[in-house]
């Protein structure tokens, strides 16, 4: 293989993003994947390993993992955490009796060192829903702000409806395109 | 089973005749091939994970109209036969499959070849056992001509975790005579999917595409 043609692979692997959607059971990750995609939301069980989507998306290839939040499955999470590029975190924001764990586990998801290199995205989902904690206060109660390892943005967003959704990932991907295809 | 302009036929006979050889074949192996492989290319008990594909869909990305979907019920070991009278005799008597429980025919209308993005959907379960570097590698060729390459690393999968993928993807812009060629030529359009885990071969399943439905 000659050197341009070792250039242009990598080239071309460049132009991947690796994606890991985490978060407690019944935040809504699958549900946000599949709105992002454009597929009936009507039923969706609980994810017993993961959902992949790979799709081309404002000329990057985006490779989506989201794997299932139930507490069984959570010690399996670090074993998709290699290669990752953005990070969504996402929480239910109307389940305030949660809120103490969805923090615990976040706070061991930024310790981890190969998540090191990943942009946060946190996505405060079901603002539909009535009584749903806004994305100001999931950003006070998480504390995000007191993150300085990782380029992070919180946003309110609706699975349901859609809401924001786009907007979102759409920093996420600017955000890692800026840290990672500088070089060009 | 819905199916608006396909259908499945699976024959689920099993059979033991298949015979993987002693070379051991590996990713690059597969992505150099020029054409369709022969034979298996391993046993059907090197799936020793118990790996099993329990569904499969394709949608259109356009209209959103899911166009094909088929799923395993939980306690068949394939799925539901679409009955036999289905499947064209095309007189040929080397497309009479040995390994039937790793093959299948789809029929699709002319129109499939006409849509510009689909998602593709898998849906595997995986045994009692931890798969480290699951890796796919698909191939469809038209006779020798390779149509499209999917090449894609599952990674880790949970045990007894149910896990799906979506490849989301432009269909290949293929000449029309190309196109002509594939209608009028039923099930000369055929994929090898390779299954890897660590680099070892673990299931080899075949696929045959026929284009001219609703034009009999």
């Amino acid at each position: 293989m000659g050197f341009l043609k070792v250039l242009k692979k990598l080239r071309q692997k460049e132009r991947e993003m690796r994606i890991l959607i985490l978060g407690l059971d019944n935040a809504g990750k699958t549900t946000i994947l599949k709105r992002f995609n454009g597929e009936p939301i009507d039923t969706i069980s609980p994810t017993l390993g993961f959902n992949i989507k790979s799709l081309e998306y404002n000329g990057y290839t985006l490779n989506l993992w989201d794997v299932g939040g139930q507490k069984s499955l959570r010690s399996y999470w670090r074993n998709y955490f290699e290669c990752t590029d953005g990070l969504v975190w996402v929480v239910d924001s109307a389940d305030k009796m949660r809120m103490e764990s969805c923090k615990a586990e976040l706070e061991i998801l930024l310790q981890e060192e190969r998540l090191g290199g990943a942009t946060l995205l946190v996505l405060a989902n079901k603002q539909d829903l009535p009584g749903a904690l806004s994305s100001q206060e999931i950003k006070d109660f998480l504390q995000l702000d007191n993150i300085k390892t990782h380029h992070w943005s919180v946003v309110g967003v609706s699975a349901v409806t859609g809401d924001k959704l786009l907007g979102s990932v759409d920093w996420l991907i600017d955000d890692i395109a800026k840290r990672i295809f500088t070089l060009d | 089973m819905s199916s608006k302009i396909g259908k499945i036929n699976v024959d689920s006979t099993s059979n033991s005749s298949s015979n993987p050889g002693t070379k051991t074949i590996t990713p690059s192996d597969v992505l150099a091939f020029r054409k369709i492989s022969d034979d298996y290319l391993c046993s059907p008990n090197a799936n020793i994970y118990e790996i099993d594909f329990t569904r499969f869909k394709i949608r259109d990305l356009e209209s959103g109209a899911v166009l094909f979907e088929i799923q395993k019920p939980p306690s068949e070991q394939f799925p539901e036969n679409t009955s036999s009278e289905d499947v064209p005799d095309e007189g040929n008597p080397q497309e009479v499959d040995p390994n039937a429980g790793r093959y299948v025919r789809y029929q699709f209308t002319p129109a499939f070849l006409k849509l510009k993005t689909v998602g593709a959907t898998v849906e595997f379960s995986v045994g009692n056992k931890p798969v480290n570097n699951f890796r796919m590698i698909e191939k469809h060729f038209f006779r020798d001509v390779l149509l499209k390459t999917f090449d894609f690393e599952f990674g880790y999968c949970i045990p007894h975790s149910k896990n799906t993928c979506e490849h989301i993807y432009d269909f290949p812009n293929l000449p029309p005579e190309l196109v002509n060629e594939m209608i009028a030529n039923p099930f000369e359009t055929r994929s090898d999917s390779f299954y890897f885990v660590e680099d070892r071969l673990v299931m080899h399943n075949k696929a045959e595409y026929a284009y001219d439905g609703g034009l009999m």
